[in-house]
């Protein structure tokens, strides 16, 4: 099946900070995650995939497509939603929505009207009216209803409860589900992939670290504990960012370098691979 | 195109901007500087814009299936709009001017014919000097705006200095129409022509600006 998305040799140039040839592609149906620490590259990664910043070298492809040449056939083809509904925040949904409709070619009233429905919208509120959750929905109900293939979203929990964010993984997981749609989506808050995401996109200080399944990348790690503050001296040089803990001191390490002398072994969260690796 | 302009109507308008389009009736006023009218409409295409930057007009515009030309395109027709519909209200209140006070404008240039050349060929430059500042950087909306505004009112004061020392316009321009109806004709059209290839010029520049630009 052909690829939703590949990204080749993607490079971006500032002063104090480079993206570094970012290449990955996206599978179609599957959720992915971007992942990385404030500042790694995520959102200049994605605005860079719809030319909004645009790149030194690399080259896009959506559907198959390059990107420049076909921007507004692939545009008609995805959405693009950074944080929650950000925009035009005193106007009503409906006008809006009413602005927005005729540059679809493919807009499905019918779909909308059930999006509105489904997700509880009040047509006659106001962006700024909405809760950060609701705005994300707003945001979605307009992708579905243009048939979106991809979504890409730019931290979309951010700023939102847990519960919020617990049930828009439980959509995001709906959506793939039910419209067979592809999410890629860049966050800080692991726990939230871990809910839902099937593959791994690990960008560390504008380079890609980590391209991979999800459940392939937590089993590439293990945390190791030691009682002791300072690590054995022959297991150090196979430990990844080790930190003092209550108990001793911890650490992670690839399972390859497993079994270690006197190391207590545990399963490693996507949240103990990002905090030990980031310490490198 | 269509769409772009009906989304700049629904989502982009700033009201200010259609209520500024009532102040042609400046034009009745006796004494005014009757040039300081058809600024507001610049003003109204400030709040337009940012307002735009406020509620991410512009990224939104952005990230529709649009070529990123349109979104300049659909912006300055909205501005042309404004300026135009300015000057069509202002046509009654000028004749009434005319009409209800013969004497004439005591502070610069009488509500006449050359006035709205004039104040066109004002216009196109306000329209190059601001719309070509603005799409290097969305961003920025106040500096282009006051440098533009500065633009206009060192136009707008030769203009009405104008008024008074120099003999073609203190004698045949600021006269009530029709006198010197030819002239005031050739002013009227020389200014349409400049509006025009300013407009038109800033609407080049500003799209490949606004292209190269990182959002």
């Amino acid at each position: 099946m052909q690829d939703v998305l590949t990204v080749q040799g993607l490079c971006k140039q500032y002063e104090g900070f480079a993206l570094r040839d970012v290449s990955f592609t996206l599978r179609p149906g599957a959720i992915t995650g971007l992942i990385g620490r404030n500042g790694a590259g995520k959102s200049t990664t994605l605005k860079s995939l719809l030319n909004l910043v645009h790149p030194d070298s690399g080259d896009i492809s959506f559907f198959g497509q390059p990107f420049l040449g076909h921007e507004q056939q692939a545009k008609q083809q995805l959405s693009f939603v950074m944080g929650g509904f950000s925009y035009y925040p005193m106007k009503k949904l409906k006008t809006i929505t009413a602005a927005t409709r005729p540059f679809y070619t493919g807009w499905d009233e019918d779909v909308y009207r059930r999006c509105i429905q489904r997700f509880k919208l009040p047509e006659q509120k106001t962006p700024r009216q909405l809760s950060d959750g609701m705005r994300v929905k707003y945001a979605l109900a307009l992708a579905l209803s243009h048939h979106a293939k991809l979504l890409i979203l730019d931290e979309p929990t951010s700023g939102l409860d847990p519960v919020s964010r617990d049930e828009l993984m439980e959509l995001f997981l709906a959506l793939v589900q039910e419209e067979g749609v592809t999410i890629l989506f860049s966050t800080h808050i692991t726990t939230d992939l871990e809910k839902c995401a099937d593959d791994i996109l690990y960008i560390k200080n504008g380079e890609l670290v980590a391209q991979t399944g999800m459940r392939q990348f937590l089993e590439e790690y293990r945390m190791v504990s030691f009682p002791t503050p300072q690590p054995p001296k022959q297991a150090a040089e196979k430990l990844i960012g080790c930190r003092p803990s209550r108990t001793g001191c911890e650490a992670l390490v690839h399972t390859a370098n497993l079994p270690i002398d006197g190391a207590e072994v545990q399963k490693a969260g996507l949240e103990d691979i990002m905090v030990h690796m980031e310490r490198v | 195109m269509k769409a772009l302009l009906q989304k700049e109507l629904r989502l982009a308008m700033h009201p200010a901007a259609l209520l500024f389009l009532a102040l042609s009736a400046l034009l009745i006023i006796p004494n005014y500087p009757y040039y300081v009218t058809f600024f507001y409409t610049t003003l109204g295409i400030f709040f337009i814009c940012l307002t735009g930057r406020e509620t991410q007009d512009v990224l939104y515009s952005a990230l529709l299936p649009v070529a990123k030309k349109d979104i300049v395109t659909a912006r300055m027709l909205v501005a042309v709009g404004l300026q135009l519909l300015q000057m069509v209200i202002a046509v009654p209140f000028a004749v009434l001017r005319q009409r209800l006070i013969p004497a004439g404008n005591e502070v610069g240039m009488d509500a006449n014919i050359a006035l709205f050349g004039i104040s066109l060929m004002m216009l196109g430059v306000f329209n190059w000097v601001f719309f070509t500042r603005y799409y290097h950087n969305v961003q920025k909306v106040g500096m282009p705006f006051n440098i533009a505004c500065a633009v206009y009112f060192v136009l707008l004061c030769v203009a009405e200095a104008a008024a008074h020392i120099v003999p073609f316009v203190r004698d045949k321009l600021d006269t009530p129409d029709p006198r010197y109806l030819a002239e005031k004709l050739v002013v009227l059209a020389v200014g349409a022509v400049l509006y025009a290839l300013f407009t038109l010029a800033a609407c080049r520049r500003a799209q490949s600006l606004f292209k190269k630009q990182d959002l």
